[in-house]
């Protein structure tokens, strides 16, 4: 397994669509960075900066995080599919090995390069919100969680898609992934506005509409986590010690955090979809 | 035996495939596997290698279940759609493999492969600059990395001019005098009759011919001869003795299962008080052999 994961971690290094999204990515950042030079230009204390600031740092991180989700699409969704259409796959599955140990080699050399590529992407974002001055206080264990939380949102995406593609073609699995983010996002965004709604004290109309939106979130958050994981990163990244939280109300923040119930399930999650990726792909027939 | 299969089955919703092989190849034999496109060839050597799954019946290769890990430690592949990683160079790709048959060290024996299928001198360009020879040439080498106990080599010369496919044969041949055992698919008849000890010709998935090459050949030897005072009492016994008989105006030409009947049909010319002007014999070619296995197969 450790030369598959070798060689999946030197290969997507050498993929076109690791250079381009690598391009993107600083391309974003350069954007990025020049908004917070003209934002931080003007002096800032009161409370609504803060806030303000934190809805700025929030929508770098949503972004960020989007572009990682991208990354992984590009470089996983034919790992395994794409082996099998190109002919690759037979000369490596007549070799002494379990097919286990190609979907899992596949996932854990992905991830490596994921986990760099994310954490870079992350702490770029904090960083330059730190350089420009930002008047959020992040003590080293908001950004350790925020960065454990950052990098866990696409290892589950990337379980997902390599499951998938152990199963499908490169096309489904490319819709399926599409798809798949598409809806947590949407689930995520209308699960905020149920929250707001209860919060906002609407009457009892809002009150049971808001529920439902709720709901519908979760079910989505069923599906695929990942929006779930990134409101519990910025959660935790936002949270001050003390307790205050600049967690930001809107799009890109978070007002609802998911349980611990929520975490056992992704935990499952992960293991169901790696286990019966790898279990379907050893009974293919090649 | 090195590989063993008992009524080996695969299919693919009940269609296409191969039906109940039974086959055994012997240590140190070149095992040629006939049969026309779609007969069931590649499905076979996939389905030995552990790529698809037997619908029934049962396989060993020396001795290990098909399927397992342990049956393919000592297996080298040439599959037939060859493609390799094209963003690795040839070295790395054969190092690549090495790793996977967990090879410590493997420097030298890439080196000596690579000089046995003449590359030498192209190890440190990418695979997608790779002819489609060099491709082949190159995945036959990755075939023999693990110093294999049999070699599955499915249409190994597809992709090579004239002078690679000596090569390969060459290749073969010396693989034959280490000990080794090749299973041999191929379209190239004449490939197959210069080295192959022993045949299978599949059709339709189903095994039609099998045994040692010089053996079935031998069961298919042409005779022509001409003859005078002949009595249709002699014609009548000869044609009882031979396949695809024809007489006319004293020529006879007929084919004869068994080498040895044709003496006993000299003899039995010369007893019946007709004269013998001539006798040729010539034995068939396996392209003969395979057209006439093929086509009574087609008819029945």
């Amino acid at each position: 397994m450790i030369t598959i994961i070798k060689y999946t971690f030197k290969e997507m290094l050498k993929k076109r669509a690791f250079l381009l999204v690598s391009i993107l990515s600083l391309l974003y950042l350069s954007i990025y960075a020049f908004g917070l030079s003209k934002i931080f230009e003007r002096p800032s204390n009161s409370i609504y900066d803060i806030i303000f600031q934190s809805e700025i740092l929030s929508a770098g991180l949503f972004f960020a995080n989007f572009i990682v989700a991208f990354l992984v699409v590009l470089t996983s969704v034919n790992s395994i599919s794409g082996e099998i259409e190109s002919g690759t796959i037979y000369s490596i599955l007549s070799k002494p090995i379990k097919r286990y140990e190609l979907v899992l080699g596949k996932f854990i050399g992905l991830s490596i390069m994921i986990v760099l590529y994310s954490s870079i992407m992350f702490l770029s974002v904090v960083g330059l919100n730190i350089w420009f001055g930002s008047k959020i206080s992040f003590g080293w264990d908001n950004i350790l969680k925020g960065l454990f939380f950052f990098d866990l949102g696409p290892i589950v995406f990337l379980a997902l898609i390599i499951a998938s593609s152990s199963i499908f073609s490169t096309i489904n699995t490319g819709i399926i992934a599409i798809m798949a983010y598409g809806i947590a996002l949407v689930g995520g965004v209308l699960e905020q506005i149920g929250t707001a709604m209860q919060q906002s004290q609407v009457g009892a109309f809002g009150l049971k509409s808001g529920e439902s939106l709720i709901n519908a979130g979760i079910i989505t958050s069923l599906i695929l986590p990942t929006d779930v994981i990134y409101r519990k990163m910025t959660a935790e990244l936002l949270t001050q010690s003390s307790g205050i939280s600049f967690m930001t109300q809107g799009l890109f923040g978070g007002m609802s955090q998911p349980s611990i119930y929520m975490f056992i399930y992704i935990f499952f999650y992960m293991v169901f979809l790696l286990y019966y990726g790898a279990k379907r792909f050893s009974q293919r027939d090649l | 035996m090195v590989l063993e299969t008992q009524n080996l089955t695969k299919q693919f919703n009940g269609k296409g495939g191969f039906k109940e092989v039974t086959l055994s190849v012997e240590k140190g034999q070149v095992f040629g596997f006939l049969g026309p496109n779609g007969a069931g060839k590649s499905t076979f050597v996939k389905t030995m290698v552990g790529l698809l799954h037997p619908t029934s019946g049962f396989a060993w290769i020396l001795g290990k279940p098909i399927g397992t890990v342990e049956s393919r430690e000592k297996v080298g592949f040439l599959p037939e759609n060859f493609r390799y990683h094209d963003w690795m160079t040839g070295k790395e790709l054969l190092t690549f493999h090495a790793e996977l048959y967990k090879i410590k060290n493997p420097g030298k024996k890439i080196d000596e492969l690579l000089e046995l299928v003449k590359l030498k001198g192209h190890e440190s360009k990418l695979i997608k600059n790779y002819s489609k020879g060099m491709q082949q040439r190159i995945g036959i080498a990755i075939a023999l990395l693990n110093d294999p106990e049999i070699v599955f080599l499915d249409e190994p010369t597809s992709a090579l001019d004239p002078v690679g496919r000596i090569e390969v044969r060459e290749i073969i041949k010396e693989l034959k005098s280490q000990g080794k055992t090749v299973f041999l698919n191929s379209h190239l008849l004449s490939e197959v009759e210069m080295v192959c000890d022993e045949v299978a010709v599949i059709n339709h998935g189903r095994i039609i011919a099998q045994g040692k090459l010089e053996e079935l050949l031998k069961e298919h030897t042409h005779v022509e001869m001409i003859v005078s005072d002949y009595t249709s009492e002699l014609i009548e016994k000869i044609s009882r003795l031979s396949k695809e008989f024809q007489f006319k105006e004293g020529k006879l030409s007929f084919k004869v299962e068994d080498r040895e009947k044709i003496p006993i049909i000299a003899k039995m010319v010369i007893e019946a008080d007709a004269k013998l002007y001539q006798l040729n014999t010539q034995t068939s070619s396996l392209e003969d052999l395979f057209i006439n296995l093929i086509g009574k197969d087609e008819v029945s």
